[in-house]
């Protein structure tokens, strides 16, 4: 049951990315909400949770792009990974650390992307733009974080465990 | 003794992920045709929940490009008035070449580029992600669009690499795995076209060392065309912006702009010419 909820709410992050925040450009540069996905399971739920959350959704999102197949599957999956550690080593709860996991992860997600696909031989993947659009995604993502917290608290398969990072 | 049972339980799941991941990417990387299944059909169940997305979503996506945008748009009207006069003086004065250059071809017969047919699409949408190069097509196999038909918009755009019924996926020529065999139009010396990225112009490597080739500035650049050629001959790729010289001096490099204006695409037309196989 709350595979399938995930499943339903991946395919409505998945249309919402390409649907509509494909389209908006600031800056020239797209948002990626469906890297919110492995954030916030990743704060919700642990670095498990997180890690495989973050492996689904990218690797759903790399069935829909044309870079190589895998690579947002992995980036995303350490990305959530990250997030749940460093969950793991919050002890008070403020509103403002999701919004600063979301921040850092999201550019840190960007940025690994692209290293990662420099290595594999996507060399465009790293110029003058990546910091520019590192920044405007983590921005993007820590605006969007806490109502994605919210609605992800009923809908993604996480126990939650330790939501020192949630805000009440 | 829970904590760390947790923690290895975690380190084991994400080693598990990461080889999974790095499998699929070696697959993909030696072109398994399993993976190019997957990502078909994957888009033929997403297309129907996509249109009714679109739908929904795109007058808030035309709110956004209208507030934001207004100041490009305006600018790239002028843009396009000013082309539309030069191309309207160099269609009248060009009318009268081509037909000779055609009747001429056609004596030859050699294959006319004018003479493919071909099917005109919106441009419904742009790259979903920052490091992808593509664009979503309003037509698909209905209309006869098969994977590998060119697209062109002026200028060569890309290459048809998914197609569903009602929507096609077009790689830009900026995609830095896009690779097209190009001749150059005064001295007829053929190389090889790559993308460099987004926004970027196309490189073309391979070019024979001056005095030999001599590349004057903006030097028409055209598809080959060459037997078993992904495109058919003579599409116009772009125009020569630099010269140099490779590193150890054996050859050219040439930055080429591409004809076509990528970056405000609208409408193109898709090449019903399949490459051979």
């Amino acid at each position: 049951m709350k595979a399938l909820r995930f499943g339903a709410i991946l395919l409505v992050v998945l249309l919402v990315q390409t649907s509509l925040v494909a389209k908006l450009s600031i800056f020239g540069v797209r948002g990626d909400v469906v890297l919110l996905l492995p954030i916030v399971a990743g704060i919700l739920g642990g670095s498990d949770r997180g890690a495989m959350v973050g492996f689904a959704s990218g690797l759903a999102f790399d069935l829909l792009l044309q870079t190589p197949f895998g690579l947002s599957a992995l980036t995303y999956c350490l990305v959530g990974y990250g997030v749940g550690l460093l969950q793991g080593g919050v002890l008070r709860s403020t509103w403002w650390i999701p919004v600063l996991s979301a921040l850092g992860a999201s550019a840190a997600g960007v940025v690994g992307f692209a290293v990662v696909g420099k290595v594999l031989g996507q060399d465009s993947f790293i110029d003058g733009r990546l910091p520019k659009i590192a920044i405007i995604v983590g921005v993007i993502n820590a605006a969007l974080v806490l109502p994605a917290l919210r609605v992800a608290r009923s809908a993604l398969p996480v126990s939650v465990r330790s939501p020192r990072l949630v805000p009440r | 003794m829970a904590l760390s049972r947790r923690t290895s339980r975690s380190r084991f799941t994400l080693v598990l992920l990461v080889l999974t991941s790095i499998t699929v990417l070696t697959l993909d990387f030696r072109g398994s045709s399993v993976i190019r299944e997957l990502r078909g059909a994957a888009a033929t169940v997403f297309s129907p929940f996509r249109s009714v997305a679109d739908t929904v979503f795109g007058p808030v996506g035309n709110a956004w490009n209208g507030t934001f945008h207004y100041d490009d748009v305006r600018r790239e009207n002028d843009v396009l008035r000013r082309q539309l006069d030069d191309a309207r003086a160099q269609a009248a004065a060009g009318a009268q070449a081509t037909k000779e250059l055609d009747d001429l071809r056609r004596a030859s017969q050699l294959p006319v580029l004018s003479t493919i047919p071909n099917v005109s699409a919106d441009v419904i949408a742009g790259p979903a992600h920052n490091f992808d190069h593509t664009i979503e097509l309003s037509k698909g196999s209905d209309v006869g669009i098969r994977e590998g038909m060119p697209v062109v918009a002026g200028g060569l755009v890309g290459q048809v690499v998914q197609v569903t019924g009602g929507r096609s996926v077009v790689k830009l020529i900026t995609d830095p795995d896009f690779a097209v065999a190009v001749r150059l139009a005064t001295s007829g010396e053929t190389a090889v076209g790559h993308g460099t990225g987004d926004g970027r112009p196309v490189r073309v490597d391979g070019v024979g060392p001056q005095p030999a080739v001599v590349v004057p500035d903006h030097e028409a650049v055209q598809t080959s065309g060459y037997d078993r050629a992904i495109f058919p001959k003579d599409i116009p790729v772009g125009l020569v912006t630099k010269v140099e010289a490779t590193a150890n001096q054996l050859g050219q490099s040439l930055t080429v702009e591409p004809v076509a204006d990528l970056g405000h695409l609208s409408v193109v037309q898709v090449l019903l010419w399949e490459p051979p196989r």
